[in-house]
This record gives C-alpha cells, sequence and structure tokens, in this order.
C-alpha cells in the first residue's frame, strides 16, 4: 500500500451520520417541522470534503436509502439525491475547501436545491413553497455544523 | 456515480410501480427500528415524567372524571347491546348475515416525524404481533388511516387526510355511499363524485361503508361541515372533518380481523383488547 496513513476513525463517521438521521425524525412543533435543515446531508458533504477517501457515493446512496425507509417515501429518491450530491462535493472538494465558510453555505444552498428537485418530480402529494424552506435553514446552519464537524474530526483525529 | 443513479432508478421503479421490495423494505425497516425507538425517546420520557409527577389532586380529578364517563360509557354499552341483539335478530329475519365480534391490537404511535409531506405515522406493533398489510387504524374516536408497510417489530400506516387515501363510506342517515378523499394534514376531508341533488347536509355522520374490504362496516369518518355547489363543475364540494383525532392520539387501535362466520345466535357482543 502506498498510503502513510492508515484510515481510522470510521466508527465516529458513523456515528454522526446516525445522530444526523435522529435529527431529521426527532420531533418538532408543525409549524417548524418543513424548515428542518437536512442534517444527515451536510454531515455527509462535511466528511466527502474533509475525507474523500472514506466518504463516496455509495456511502451517500446507502445512507439515502435507509433516509428513504426511516421517512417512508419510495426507495431511491433520497439514495439517489445524496448518491448526486456527495458526486459533486467530491468532484469539487478541493475548491469547495478553499472557499470562506459563507461561500460554502452557497454552494452548498445550490447542492440542496438539487436534492431537492427528484423529490419534487416524484412525489404524488401537492408541492409548496415549504418545500424550500429546509434549503434555507439548511444554508444558514451550515457554518455552525461545519465547525462542529471539524472539531469532532480533530478532536478523534478522524483521517 | 452512474451505477449509483441506475441503480437508484431501477430501485424507485420496482418499488413504487410493482411493489418488488416489500421484503426488504420490511428487513430495512426492522433494522433502522432502533433508531426511531431512540429519536421518540426524549418525548416519551417526557410524558413519562409529566405522568409521575403529577400531584395527589391531579390525579383524584382525573379518576373521577373517568369514574364518571366510564359509568356513562357503561349504561351506553347496555343500550348498545339490546340494539345490537334486536340488530342480529333482524338481520336473521332477513337472512343476512352478520359479524359479531372485532378483537383489536393497541399500539402506540412513536413520535418521530416523517416526510412532512406525506401523512404517516410509525406504530410500535409489527408482524410479530400480528399486523398486516392493509389493516385498518383506528382512535378513540374514529377510523385513522390503514396499514401500509410491516416490520418485524413496528408499521406504519397512512393517515385518511393523505391525499393518496380514499376510503368507501357512507352517511349514516340515509345509507348513501361514498368515497372520502384525503386532502393534507389539518384539511377537511373530500367526498368525492356525489352529484349537486346528493342528499347530503351539514352534520351529516360519515361511518364506514365496509365495500372494498379492508374497512369493517360502521366505524365513524367523520362529519361533514361544509357543502359548495361550484358552478361549472359536474360534482358538489363536500368537506368533512375526521372525527379521529389525528393530532393528539398517541393510542391506536388495529383491528384483526374477525372470526368470520360466527353463528348468529353467539351472543358475544365483547370488542376484545389484546396486549
Amino acid at each position: 500500500m502506498a498510503t502513510i496513513k492508515t484510515p481510522q476513525g470510521g466508527g465516529i463517521i458513523i456515528f454522526t451520520v446516525i445522530i444526523s438521521m435522529l435529527l431529521m425524525m426527532v420531533p418538532l412543533a408543525d409549524n417548524l417541522r418543513f424548515a428542518r435543515p437536512e442534517w444527515v446531508l451536510m454531515t455527509l458533504i462535511y466528511w466527502a470534503m474533509a475525507l474523500p477517501h472514506r466518504v463516496g457515493v455509495g456511502y451517500a446512496w446507502f445512507s439515502g436509502l435507509l433516509m428513504d425507509v426511516l421517512m417512508g417515501g419510495s426507495l431511491g429518491v433520497e439514495a439517489f439525491s445524496y448518491a448526486f450530491v456527495i458526486y459533486l462535493v467530491l468532484r469539487f472538494h478541493l475548491q469547495l475547501r478553499q472557499y470562506p465558510l459563507w461561500q460554502q453555505a452557497v454552494s452548498i444552498m445550490t447542492m440542496v436545491l438539487l436534492v431537492n428537485i427528484p423529490a419534487v418530480l416524484m412525489s404524488s402529494s401537492h408541492v409548496s413553497w415549504y418545500m424550500w424552506l429546509s434549503v434555507i435553514t439548511t444554508t444558514l446552519l451550515w457554518p455552525i455544523a461545519y465547525a462542529f464537524l471539524r472539531a469532532i474530526r480533530r478532536t478523534f483525529n478522524v483521517s | 456515480m452512474l451505477l449509483a443513479l441506475i441503480a437508484s432508478i431501477a430501485l424507485f421503479f420496482l418499488d413504487t410501480r410493482f411493489n418488488y421490495f416489500a421484503p426488504t423494505r420490511s428487513a430495512l425497516s426492522t433494522v433502522v427500528y432502533p433508531l426511531q425507538v431512540i429519536a421518540s425517546f426524549p418525548n416519551d420520557a417526557l410524558e413519562w415524567i409529566s405522568d409521575a409527577f403529577q400531584d395527589r389532586e391531579q390525579l383524584a380529578e382525573k379518576n373521577s372524571a373517568l369514574a364518571a364517563t366510564n359509568l356513562l360509557n357503561n349504561i351506553r354499552l347496555q343500550k348498545m347491546q339490546n340494539l345490537e341483539r334486536e340488530n342480529m335478530r333482524l338481520r336473521e329475519l332477513l337472512g343476512s348475515s352478520f359479524r359479531l365480534t372485532e378483537r383489536v391490537l393497541v399500539a402506540e404511535l412513536l413520535s418521530i416525524d416523517l416526510d412532512p409531506f406525506s401523512q404517516q405515522v410509525v406504530l410500535n406493533k409489527g408482524l410479530d404481533q400480528g399486523v398486516y398489510n392493509g389493516q385498518p387504524v383506528l382512535d378513540a374516536h374514529g377510523v385513522m388511516g390503514q396499514v401500509t408497510e410491516v416490520a418485524s417489530y413496528s408499521s406504519r400506516a397512512v393517515l385518511l387526510t393523505d391525499p393518496s387515501h380514499g376510503l368507501p363510506v357512507q352517511i349514516n342517515r340515509n345509507g348513501l355511499r361514498a368515497v372520502a378523499i384525503g386532502r393534507g394534514l389539518g384539511e377537511p376531508l373530500q367526498l368525492a363524485h356525489l352529484p349537486h341533488n346528493a342528499d347530503v347536509r351539514v352534520g351529516d355522520v360519515l361511518v364506514t361503508s365496509g365495500l372494498g374490504g379492508r374497512f369493517p362496516v360502521g366505524y365513524p369518518v367523520g362529519t361533514v361541515i361544509a357543502i359548495n355547489f361550484p358552478q361549472g363543475k359536474a360534482f358538489a364540494d363536500i368537506a368533512v372533518k375526521p372525527a379521529a383525532q389525528l393530532n393528539t392520539s398517541r393510542e391506536v387501535l388495529l383491528v384483526l380481523p374477525s372470526a368470520k362466520k360466527t353463528p348468529i345466535n353467539n351472543e358475544v357482543i365483547s370488542t376484545e383488547e389484546l396486549h
């Protein structure tokens, strides 16, 4: 093997993803439900950006599949959108790392918008403007999530 | 990436069109059930704590209120037993069969949020407790919905307010049959395809008609709250308020299939409870 660093802390990555899945399910007040940020996606984006050799498209696809099951949607919708976003992140992770936080947040906003498009196309129920609230909250919360996940990565020395 | 795309599309179509992955989905649901329980835990714990620390007076008050309603219910039940017997005798005269007992299973909702755009709930009973796909879900006040997906220890039910849900109903007053279609949470149901001259009045009580074979006959569904006759439309626009307390019910009843051919003279009325 040519790699010098051996990967470690895989458990931490899985743990953060599971915590974010819990956050997606914790009950909120009715009018806040629509504004729930995409926790799982934020976590996956962070890890794909920081450790592109650890978290890839397959990882994202499987997390998305679990989300489909958890949320009771059609299998494959979230799986595809997550995989697609992580593909984009992997493609541009070097640029994304260079951006200041707010610019990162804006890039991530466009990606989350992309995520919502398959959901819009494939959902049978009527679509309302509420749908886009989560995009806004995700963007606003990105700097916090980023700082938090980076602290976790440094503390537990995940590489 | 291409692989993920193809796999997703294949999954999506096989899942929605042919329901090919029901076993897989059920297995995955079993795997993620602990997650759902954990997510539900804070709320449950809060509820438990508030239960545990209620003061004595409150409990005594509640107790006496419950005793009073229990008495009332018992009186009603006696009357109801009489009516039921009379009904059975009349049916016997008519020569039609009558289903006697319906057994129910009590399940609890997990307090977790799902996709906010479809009305679904997760119940804490599954295949192991005899829940099956398509099983009717009721609460203390009326029909709530039906089970759409069963895993080993949990199941998922779609509420009758979901836009993809239709429920065969009849008006209690005159037996007029219709289909009640969901229009989203917080919105009233809609009675579909009733002409302008249909005999419907505001305040009419709707019960399940039993047509379609999923729901047992005679459970309350809701009351008519508004009737409009839009100009230029073929059908009346009839809004129905669901009887079930979709937002507040924590405990629900799952109706188990009854022993179909019970002899008519069997005078059992009980709605047995299984835990």
